[in-house]
């Protein structure tokens, strides 16, 4: 009886411990969010002034009006919009068609997927220069349409979604094929709608790493024109810190550079939960 | 054969787009990268055959070895660090019988996940700043010094290593704790039966149960650390570049920065290598752990 006590004495404690442990992480995500929210709407004297800030004591919006009328933002913002739009309706018709034929029966399957598996030990950043060589010489730097092409397709979503078509059942599909309908038709009407699950993983994990996508800008984009909005963050936000430049950032205009890169994904993010797992589960088990 | 190569004709054509962004995207600029490697390359000029000079000088080349052992040092404390926290986490997780705190801790934990290095520099520069960030206010309070995280060279990578950790712990911890449910629930009955205490149960059933979930993640990781680019581009300045800077961003700034593409392209070829040495070496620990 006594032994029983202290056990469960000690498991009390560890229950409680792990909760403080718990909040404690919470604290360390929310906090620096909640603070940059804050800076994000103080005053441009308020964002400058030291101390510890989870809620503005003056709501303002200084910081987003320089943001997009000195700074300049909106260009950068809209041409991150229309690379993440574009290329991830690319990136999931192409992957979807292309693991859709995959997963019917076809002579030299083990061939082609070895070609598609093996372009995942290619990463980018190890032929970065050659690909850079390879843009210039097709007149492809300084074009917003080379970030949409970079990555169109990728190993990684042509397996995820051929696991999915290879789950639908083949008789969904005779059934067509003896009505006459082509291999097009029947992957529209019939396969697409049922690989939906599978297809809106791919498409959000894709919508987040197009939005953050930096080391393509890098590499691929000189013009500011064309600037992407993380480049054009990191010179307001990183470089804007060390060096003197003309006119004075304070805090809240950066802070609120940081907040329109976050916000769309944080609105996005109820609907990712729901298909993240199965997708993350999919890139640990077949990766 | 024939028969069938035919009948699926249309099948083809739908695979052809992909096999042609592979062929152009992927294994062009790799052959034409290790091609480069061999080469006095000059954009628009003259290409003659280099052998292994380029090789030969990155042995010697102070500057690559440095960035590559600040690779294995961040990249290692990102892998070792990052990996115990997102599996301690898990754990954890899995104790706690609240479903709705249980949840709550996840969703929030992996919001990190989902910001770019951009944002995230830009948050933690800004908490982390000496004169009016937020860390320092309550370093303060304490009454001591503030501390300049980002231009202290004896600090940096171990900051480095804690942003990361705040980025891909709650990513990693997801993933264990769906193995975790995948577990056979009859071993913990069983287990509790015999009398074991839930930490024997989480010692002797959960981590071995997790095994076969931990080699595939840490093998990624240990790919991605190797590959690291933008965390050490975004987060470097020139007080602390010494340490910070990278096997890749290296790369980039020999190739792309100052024109030197040969060369570049040899180190971008050595690292490939020494990854798939990392990967060989880790596969041969794995299977012999197994047979053991």
């Amino acid at each position: 009886m006594l032994h029983n006590n202290k056990k469960s004495i000690s498991s009390s404690i560890f229950k409680i411990i792990n909760i403080l442990f718990m909040i404690i992480l919470i604290l360390i995500t929310v906090l620096p969010i909640l603070n940059t929210f804050t800076l994000s709407f103080s005053t441009d004297i308020d964002s400058m002034v030291p101390g510890v800030k989870i809620w503005p004591s003056r709501f303002s919006t200084e910081g987003y009006n320089t943001l997009f009328q000195q700074v300049k933002i909106l260009r950068p913002f809209l041409n991150n919009i229309i690379v993440t739009v574009c290329g991830t309706i690319l990136h999931v018709g192409l992957c979807s068609l292309t693991g859709y034929a995959l997963s019917k029966k076809m002579a030299g399957k083990k061939i082609i997927m070895g070609f598609i598996l093996i372009t995942m030990m290619i990463p980018l950043q190890n032929i970065m220069i050659p690909l850079y060589i390879l843009y210039k010489n097709l007149h492809l730097i300084d074009k917003l349409i080379t970030i949409i092409i970079s990555g169109i397709v990728s190993g990684y979503s042509i397996v995820l979604l051929k696991n999915f078509f290879e789950s639908i059942p083949e008789s969904i599909g005779e059934a067509a094929y003896i009505d006459g309908a082509s291999q097009l038709k029947m992957f529209i009407r019939i396969y697409l709608p049922l690989a939906k699950p599978g297809i809106a993983t791919v498409a959000l994990f894709q919508f987040v790493g197009r939005w953050n996508h930096f080391m393509e800008a890098v590499l691929f984009i000189n013009d500011p024109k064309k600037y992407t909005l993380q480049i054009a963050l990191k010179g307001l936000v990183i470089d804007s810190d060390a060096s003197s430049s003309a006119t004075i950032i304070t805090k809240n205009t950066q802070m609120a550079g940081v907040m329109i890169a976050i916000i769309p994904l944080l609105i996005l993010y109820p609907f990712l939960q729901k298909y993240f797992i199965s997708g993350l589960m999919v890139g640990s088990t077949k990766g | 054969m024939l028969k069938l190569l035919s009948k699926n004709k249309g099948i083809y054509i739908l695979i052809l787009p992909a096999l042609i962004y592979f062929a152009v995207f992927s294994y062009f600029p790799i052959v034409n990268g290790f091609i480069m490697s061999l080469q006095h390359y000059s954009i628009g000029g003259e290409h003659t055959f280099a052998g292994l000079a380029h090789y030969r000088e990155i042995l010697t080349d102070i500057d690559f070895w440095r960035a590559f052992r600040n690779t294995l040092q961040i990249g290692g404390g990102n892998l070792i660090v990052g990996f115990i926290m997102q599996v301690l986490l898990a754990l954890l997780l899995n104790e706690i019988t609240h479903k709705r705190f249980k949840k709550l801790t996840q969703t929030i934990i992996y919001t990190p996940n989902l910001f770019s290095w951009v944002a995230i520099g830009g948050i933690w520069i800004s908490l982390l700043a000496p004169d009016t960030g937020m860390v320092n206010e309550i370093i303060k309070w304490f009454g001591m010094k503030p501390i300049n995280f980002m231009t202290n060279v004896k600090i940096i990578q171990p900051v480095f290593i804690f942003l990361n950790t705040w980025k891909s712990a709650g990513y990693g911890c997801i993933i264990f704790l769906a193995a975790i449910t995948g577990i056979d629930k009859n071993l913990y009955e069983a287990a509790a039966i015999d009398g074991a205490s839930r930490f024997k149960q989480t010692l002797y059933i959960t981590i071995p149960g997790l095994y076969s979930t931990m080699k595939v993640v840490f093998m990624l990781n240990l790919i991605s650390v190797l590959r690291m680019f933008s965390q050490s581009y975004v987060l470097t300045n020139y007080a602390v570049i010494d340490k910070t800077q990278v096997a890749m961003t290296y790369t980039y700034s020999m190739g792309i920065e100052n024109f030197r593409m040969d060369y570049g392209s040899a180190i971008a070829f050595i690292m490939l290598l020494f990854t798939s040495v990392f990967v060989l070496i880790y596969q041969m620990f794995v299977r012999k752990k197994e047979v053991d």
